[in-house]
C-alpha cells in the first residue's frame, strides 16, 4: 500500500503574476514575459531577450524579516514558500508543531553568488571574500535559507537535473510521503535570471534569435522557432500525505497520481534515443498513475521553442502515449514565461491547477505556422475549455533529462 | 507488502589515500593520511596551505565512449568511480537492462573549475575565450549525466547537490529508488573536486586547519578541504543473490532532517542530528543496542566534533560509550560532496571485513569528546550495524543504516 499524495496549496513568484490566479489569467490573455533583457547588459550578445520578474521585491512577500543573508534565488524561493504556506493553511505554530520537509529543484541555485564570490576573492585577495556569501554558494542554499526563515525541519533536499529538476523534485517528494516518510512537503524549484547562466546558454546557441518573420519570441512547435528565451522564478507546491491533509481539514486541489523519468544518454544528439526516452518517461508516468493515453484530458508540454528539443518532445510524446495525440489539447506556457528552469515544471503543474478549476487551458502564444507531422491536432494559439481531470505534465531537458508527472482531480 | 532489500555489491573510491576498492580499505586501516600542500592552485594569498588532494589521476584509464577534454574533474572522478564500483561488483553492463539501470549522486559544488575559469577570463576581459563548452561542463546535474553517458544508463539519473552530506542523500535516493521497484540497479554517491571558491570559504571561516586535520582532540584547529568521488552499486538482495554476488552490506534506511536555525553553524544541542540518527534507526527497525559502529562526520572542527558528541550521548545515553565512533576526515581531509559517500563505502567495508577504521592524529582527547574515538590504530570489531552519519551547509543532516548481510540473516528475515 502506497499513501495517496495530494496538492494542497501552491505560491509561485514568476514573470507574470505572483499568484497562481494571476498567472492564470496572464498566461490566458496571452501576455508575454518575455523581453529585452534589463537584469545586466546583453550587448555582445546572440539574444537580448528574456523573461525577467520586473521589481521582484521580497519585503511584499516576507514584511520585516532579515533578509540580508539571502540572495535573489534565496528570496524567490522563500516568497514562494511564504504563498505556499499560506495557501495551504500551514501557520507558523502548526509549524513548530509539525516538520515540514522542502525539496527544490534547481539548477544553478545562483551561479551569480558563486561566481560573485570568486571574483572577488580574485580580485582583492581571498581575505575580502565574504563569509555569508560563502554560505550562499552551495548549491542547497536556498532550500536551506527558505528552511531556516520558515521553520521547515523535515526533509531538506535540492534536486538538480537540469531544466526538469522543478518537476523531479515534485516526484521525489511524492516517493517520500507514498512510503510514509514524511507527511507535508513543499516541493517545486526555482531559478533566477543572472548574467553568468545567461552567458551560457547564449554561446551554446540555444537562445532565440531576433528575426522578422518570427518576432522577437520562442513560438513552441512552430515552424520559425529558433531557440528558446530564459525566463525567471520560483514555484512550490505544498504536498500532503491525503489521509491527514483530509484529517486536518485541508482543501485538496489534485492528487498526484503518478510520475516517471528517464535519461537519453545521446544528450538530445541522436533523434530516436531522444524520442525513445521521453516516450520511456510518459509511459512510466502513466504506468505508476495507473491510467491509460486514453484518460489523459491534457498535456503540459516542455516545449519552450527550441528547434530539436520541440521536435523530440512532440513525438516522444506521441510515442508514449500509444500515438494517440490528436485529440489531445495542448498547451507550452514557456510561449509566454520563457524557460525558467528549475521553475519550469511546477509552474506547468500549477497553471494546470487553474485549468482543473476554471476549465481554460491556455493556448500557446505566437503559435501560427505549427511544425509538420506533428500529430497533435489541438494545438492552437488560442485558448481552449476542457473538462480536466487527468493531465500529463511534461519536462525534458536540452540535454538529455525527462521527467513526466500525472495530476488528477480528487474524486 | 514485502519490501524490496537493498544491498551493496560494489565499491568504487577515488581518495586522496588511494584509487580502488583495496588500496583504499588498506591505506585506511594503516592509518595513512592523503593531507600535503595544495597543489592546485598558488595558495600564497592564503593563511592556510595544506589540502587533500588527488595526486596521479589519470581518467583515460576509465573511458570508453566519452572525451577527458569534455568532462570536468568532478565528473572525471565519479566516472572512475563508477567504473571501478562496476568492475569489483562483477557486472557487465551488456547483461543490464539500461533503461532500469540508474544514477544517483551528490557534490557540493558541481565543477567550480569551471567557473573559477569563468571568472578568470571575465576578470582578464577576455570572456569570449568561454564557449559552447561551458553549459554542457558546468551544472551540477552533469556528473550524474556523466556518468550515465560514459555506462550508457538510461534509467533515472539525478544529482542531489546537499553539500557535505550529500553522498548520504544520494545514497538514501536510490536505496528508495530500488525499494519501489523503479530500477534493478543504482549506482549511487558523491563526487567533487579540489575548488579555490571552497577553499577560500573554509579560509574565511577560520574553520582550515594549519597543519593535520585531528577530530575529537583537544588541540585539534578545523577542517582540510579535500577531493574525491565515492560510488557504490546497489541492487536488490534478490538480484545479487541470483548472480552470486559478493555482498559488503545491506542498506537499511536512513533519516534526513533539517536543523532549520543556521546555514553554517550547527543547532546549539544537535537536536536536527539527533532526529536524523533516530529516524534512520526507527524507518530501518534497528535498535540502539545494536549499532556497532558509527562513522562521524568528524571535521575536526572545533564546533562540529563538540557538538556530534553531544548528539551521539543524547540519542544512545549510556550506550554511547560502548560504541566507536571514528572520523576518516583524519586521513583524507574533508571531500565535500564525495565524503560521506567514501564513508559509506568505509562503513559497507567495516561490515564486511568487520574492521574499524582509526581517527589518526588523535593524541590528547578533548574532555568534552569523551567517547570511544578508535584512535590512531584499526581495531577489529564485530560490526553488525554501521550508522554513517553526515551533516552539511544548510543545517541537512544524513543518517544511512547498513547492517551485516550473511546466509542466516537471509533466511530468517524474508519480510
Amino acid at each position: 500500500m502506497r499513501n495517496r499524495v495530494v496538492i494542497t496549496g501552491a505560491g509561485v513568484i514568476s514573470s507574470l503574476g505572483d499568484s497562481p490566479s494571476s498567472l492564470q489569467l496572464s498566461l490566458c490573455s496571452g501576455r508575454r514575459a518575455v523581453k529585452p533583457v534589463e537584469l545586466f547588459s546583453t550587448a555582445g550578445l546572440g539574444c537580448p531577450l528574456g523573461g525577467e520578474i520586473p521589481s521582484f521585491d521580497a519585503k511584499k512577500y516576507l514584511g520585516r524579516r532579515n533578509l540580508r543573508p539571502l540572495d535573489r534565488t534565496s528570496r524567490l524561493v522563500a516568497s514562494a514558500a511564504q504563498i505556499a504556506l499560506d495557501d495551504s493553511g500551514w501557520s507558523e505554530s502548526m509549524r513548530k508543531q509539525q516538520e515540514v520537509g522542502l525539496v527544490l529543484g534547481t539548477m544553478f541555485c545562483s551561479v551569480h553568488t558563486i561566481s560573485e564570490f570568486d571574483r572577488r576573492a580574485v580580485e582583492v585577495g581571498p581575505g575580502y571574500a565574504s563569509p555569508m556569501d560563502f554560505s550562499n554558494t552551495v548549491i542547497n542554499a536556498a532550500a536551506g535559507q527558505t528552511a531556516i526563515l520558515h521553520n521547515l525541519r523535515g526533509i531538506n533536499s535540492t534536486i538538480s537535473t537540469g531544466i526538469t529538476s522543478g518537476l523531479q523534485a515534485i516526484a521525489y517528494a511524492t516517493e517520500i510521503i507514498r512510503s510514509g516518510r514524511a507527511r507535508a512537503i513543499l516541493a517545486g524549484g526555482a531559478d533566477e535570471m543572472c548574467f553568468e547562466s545567461f552567458y551560457g546558454f547564449d554561446r551554446a546557441g540555444l537562445l532565440c534569435r531576433s528575426d522578422e518573420s518570427a518576432g522577437d519570441f520562442p513560438i513552441p512547435f512552430d515552424k520559425r522557432r529558433n531557440g528558446f528565451a530564459l525566463g525567471e522564478g520560483a514555484a512550490l507546491l505544498m504536498i500532503e500525505d491525503a489521509h491527514f491533509a483530509r484529517e486536518r481539514g485541508a482543501r485538496a486541489l489534485a492528487e498526484i497520481t503518478g510520475h516517471g523519468c528517464a535519461y537519453d544518454c545521446s544528450h538530445a544528439e541522436d533523434d530516436e534515443s531522444a524520442v525513445n526516452a521521453i516516450a520511456l518517461s510518459v509511459r512510466r508516468a502513466l504506468n505508476d498513475a495507473f491510467t491509460g493515453p486514453h484518460e489523459i484530458d491534457c498535456l503540459s508540454a516542455s516545449a519552450n521553442g527550441s528547434y530539436t528539443g520541440d521536435r523530440h518532445e512532440a513525438k516522444g510524446i506521441c510515442a508514449g502515449l500509444n500515438g494517440q495525440t490528436r485529440k489531445l489539447p495542448v498547451t507550452a506556457i514557456k510561449s509566454m514565461l520563457g524557460e525558467t528552469l528549475g521553475a519550469s515544471g511546477p509552474m506547468q503543474a500549477i497553471a494546470l491547477l487553474e485549468t482543473m478549476r476554471d476549465g481554460v487551458l491556455p493556448g500557446i502564444n505566437g503559435l501560427e505556422q505549427v511544425e509538420d507531422d506533428l500529430a497533435f491536432d489541438l494545438i492552437s494559439a488560442d485558448n481552449s475549455e476542457i473538462d480536466l481531470d487527468e493531465a500529463l505534465i511534461n519536462s525534458v531537458g536540452f540535454d538529455g533529462h525527462c521527467c513526466s508527472l500525472v495530476l488528477a482531480r480528487v474524486q | 507488502m514485502k519490501q524490496r532489500r537493498v544491498v551493496v555489491t560494489g565499491i568504487g573510491v577515488v581518495t586522496p589515500i588511494g584509487t580502488g576498492r583495496e588500496r583504499f580499505w588498506t591505506n585506511l586501516l594503516e592509518g595513512r593520511s592523503g593531507i600535503g600542500p595544495v597543489r592546485s592552485f598558488d595558495t600564497s594569498a592564503y593563511s592556510v596551505h595544506r589540502g587533500a588532494e588527488v595526486h596521479g589521476f589519470e581518467v583515460e584509464n576509465y573511458l570508453s565512449n566519452l572525451d577527458a577534454a569534455h568532462l570536468g574533474r568532478a565528473s572525471q572522478f565519479a566516472i572512475a568511480a563508477a567504473r571501478l564500483a562496476l568492475a569489483d561488483a562483477n557486472v557487465e553492463i551488456a547483461s543490464l537492462d539500461l533503461e532500469r539501470a540508474g544514477v544517483s549522486m551528490g557534490t557540493t559544488s558541481g565543477e567550480p573549475r569551471e567557473v573559477e575559469r569563468f571568472d578568470d577570463l571575465f576578470i582578464g576581459k577576455m570572456l569570449e575565450r568561454v564557449g559552447p563548452e561551458f553549459l554542457g561542463l558546468y551544472p551540477s546535474h552533469v556528473i550524474a549525466a556523466h556518468i550515465a553517458r560514459e555506462l550508457r544508463f538510461a534509467g533515472i539519473n539525478i544529482m542531489i547537490p546537499t553539500a557535505c552530506a550529500a553522498g548520504n542523500y544520494a545514497i538514501a535516493h536510490a536505496f528508495d529508488v530500488l525499494r519501489a521497484g523503479r530500477a534493478d540497479l543504482m549506482l549511487a554517491g558523491g563526487s567533487d573536486s579540489f575548488s579555490r571558491i571552497t577553499y577560500t570559504g573554509f579560509a574565511q571561516l577560520g574553520a582550515i586547519a594549519p597543519e593535520v586535520c585531528q577530530p575529537f582532540d583537544r588541540y585539534r584547529k578545523g577542517m582540510i578541504p579535500g577531493e574525491g568521488a565515492g560510488v557504490i552499486v546497489l541492487e536488490p538482495l534478490s538480484s545479487a543473490k541470483h548472480r552470486g554476488a559478493r555482498i559488503y552490506a545491506e542498506i537499511c534506511g536512513y533519516g534526513l532532517s533539517c536543523d532549520a536555525h543556521h546555514m553554517t553553524a550547527a543547532h546549539p544541542n544537535g537536536e536536527g542530528a539527533v532526529r536524523a540518527m533516530k529516524q534512520a534507526l526507527e524507518q530501518s527497525e534497528t535498535n540502539l543496542e545494536e549499532v556497532s559502529y558509527i562513522s562521524a562526520h568528524g571535521t575536526g572542527t572545533a564546533t562540529n566534533d563538540r557538538l556530534e558528541t553531544i548528539a551521539v550521548k543524547q540519542l544512545f545515553g549510556d550506550a554511547a560509550y560502548r560504541i566507536p565512533v571514528s572520523s576518516i576526515k583524519s586521513m583524507l581531509g574533508h571531500t565535500m560532496g564525495a565524503a560521506s559517500a567514501i564513508e559509506a563505502a568505509a562503513c559497507a567495508l567495516a561490515v564486511y571485513h568487520d574492521r574499524i577504521p582509526p581517527t589518526i592524529n588523535l593524541r590528547e582527547p578533548d574532555p568534552e569528546c569523551d567517547l570511544d574515538y578508535v584512535p590512531n590504530c584499526a581495531r577489529e570489531h564485530v560490526v553488525q550495524v554501521a550508522m554513517n552519519n553526515a551533516y552539511a551547509f544548510g543545517g541537512n543532516n544524513a543518517s544511512l543504516i547498513l547492517r551485516k548481510c550473511h546466509q542466516e540473516t537471509q533466511k530468517t528475515q524474508t519480510s
